[in-house]
């Protein structure tokens, strides 16, 4: 083969595929830049309060933080107030369960779905206790349904 | 002023508009071609078109339309932009400014509104159109597929720019369009997360939808909308039926009619803008859900068929009708009956497409009239 032409061809090759990927590149640069690291929302380790400030056998709106908290005699718990369906707020009534106004879901005390499009049950917060003796909800970690904690 | 002195500056006044215009006002035939080939915006258009062309009823003028109506929203939007401030501390104050504190501000934005749901509807009439007509046979067939991204972008477009007014419409439409979106299976939740820019409607998303719906999308569709147009050229002008060849020049017969549309557009705007407020509810509130929450009305279709099932309607059927459209043109390559309306040898494709394109207004229709608290049936004529 003429040496030129082939130089000419591995010249034309290493040229486009270094323009190739460094363009790749850039664009993947430009896409992993679109996605946020640092957030400036609400935190979502939420103190709430002292224990005793929940009165027994009772059910608290934390409307800002949109997370219901439940006492119980078997300890507190914490389900979150965001309709599984399409991100509305639903409401409470003692003994009848969650009920979203957008759609028609219903969901019974546990959170469980009883009716309506929602697919999935409501969300249930991790709880914890801080050093300082504060209730605290997490909304960054789900528990499943039978965790309840004693304080 | 002596007579040589006059005859000077009339020839440097002729010279400077000709350094502009090249041609000059067009009398003859070959000057009306003349103009047509050298102008930048007119060269669009070849310098004659079959007759038929001229025919109201051969297009109905409706992708002429789409684009008036992008045109008048890019000025109504830039003007708007002169007072908006896209922070949650300031959007619906700004809003409010605009509506009630700047001289036209309230029909400006009215304008802007009513010309934004306008060109949803008459993208979605333009794209029925086509197929009607059997449009998209070869050789359009590409040209189809940019036309159903220019529908998707002008969905975007509209979609983006209904969360920036930062009222409880916005706030709780949104939250509702994007919970949608959250339901594609594995990208989803992060296609959520990097469209809002977190895990909430804040700062971030409304930042982002602001920049999406002002220079991001934007740019997409004027970039589309210009090979959408030379793709027409390209294939050789919009789709006849075969008949009579007689030409007419464009310059008048088609520049004529296409100023007429232009008046009836912007007089219906007007109209609308005039006797109709744009809504502006309360500001937005995550705490407090209206009842019932609705996405913009043409996602209401989709929010209908999200009520009976979530992946069926948030993403089984808009994939499947994005897809089906995207495919069209390659699966129906037989190719009788382009250029006329309803076709007899197509009888069974438009009977589909016509139940199908039904079926999304009859969806639209039921979920914009006929849901209300807790998506409850209700008869929109009730008290």
């Amino acid at each position: 083969m003429n040496p030129r032409a082939s130089r000419r061809r591995f010249v034309v090759t290493a040229g486009t595929s270094g323009l190739a990927a460094g363009s790749l590149g850039l664009l993947a640069a430009l896409a992993r830049f679109a996605v946020p690291d640092v957030l400036y929302e609400a935190p979502r380790r939420i103190p709430v309060g002292r224990p005793e400030e929940f009165p027994p056998e009772s059910v608290t709106l934390l409307t800002d933080h949109r997370v219901f908290v439940f006492r119980t005699p078997e300890g507190f718990y914490a389900v979150s107030a965001v309709c599984t369906h399409l991100g509305c707020n639903v409401g409470h009534e003692a003994g009848r369960g969650f009920a979203c106004p957008c759609h028609g879901s219903t969901f019974d005390e546990e959170g469980a779905v009883t009716s309506g499009p929602a697919a999935w049950p409501l969300a249930r917060f991790a709880l914890s206790l801080s050093r300082r003796g504060e209730l605290v909800v997490d909304t960054r970690r789900t528990v499943d349904a039978g965790f309840r904690l004693r304080a | 002023m002596t007579a040589g002195r006059r005859g000077a500056l009339r020839r440097a006044g002729t010279r400077l508009v000709r350094s502009v215009f090249r041609v000059g006002w067009p009398r003859s035939r070959a000057e009306r071609a003349a103009a047509m080939l050298s102008s930048l915006v007119l060269h669009v258009h070849p310098t004659r078109v079959r007759a038929r062309v001229l025919s109201p009823s051969t297009t109905l003028g409706l992708g002429l339309v789409s684009f008036y109506l992008f045109a008048l929203l890019t000025v109504t939007g830039l003007a708007l932009m002169l007072y908006y401030v896209p922070h949650p501390d300031a959007a619906y104050r700004s809003m409010k400014d605009i509506e009630y504190a700047t001289t036209f501000g309230m029909f400006i934005r009215n304008a802007h509104r009513w010309a934004a749901h306008g060109m949803v509807a008459v993208v979605f009439l333009h794209m029925c159109r086509v197929f009607f007509t059997g449009a998209y046979k070869r050789p359009r067939e590409f040209n189809w597929v940019v036309g159903v991204f220019l529908l998707l972008l002008t969905l975007a477009l509209s979609f983006t720019g209904y969360l920036l007014p930062w009222d409880q419409l916005a706030f709780w439409a949104i939250t509702v369009g994007t919970s949608i979106v959250a339901y594609a299976p594995l990208v989803g939740e992060p296609l959520r997360y990097l469209l809002l820019g977190g895990y909430e409607i804040g700062q971030a998303a409304l930042l982002r939808f602001y920049v999406l719906h002002c220079v991001v999308l934007p740019l997409a569709m004027a970039a589309l909308v210009a090979l959408h147009f030379w793709r027409v050229r390209k294939d050789g002008g919009i789709a006849l039926p075969p008949g009579p060849a007689r030409r007419v020049l464009v310059w008048p017969h088609l520049l004529f009619r296409e100023l007429i549309v232009l008046v009836l557009v912007l007089v219906v705007v007007h109209v609308a803008a005039l006797v109709a407020n744009a809504p502006l509810e309360e500001i937005a509130d995550a705490t407090r859900t209206p009842n019932p929450a609705k996405a913009p009305w043409y996602f209401l279709g989709l929010q209908e068929l999200v009520h009976y099932g979530a992946v069926l309607g948030g993403v089984v059927v808009p994939a499947a009708i994005v897809l089906a459209l995207l495919a069209l043109p390659y699966v129906d390559t037989r190719p009788g009956g382009a250029g006329v309306w309803f076709a007899r040898e197509r009888r069974l494709a438009n009977a589909i497409f016509s139940a199908l394109a039904l079926a999304v207004v009859a969806l639209t229709v039921v979920g914009t009239f006929f849901r209300g608290p807790n998506w409850a049936w209700v008869w929109p004529w009730a008290p």
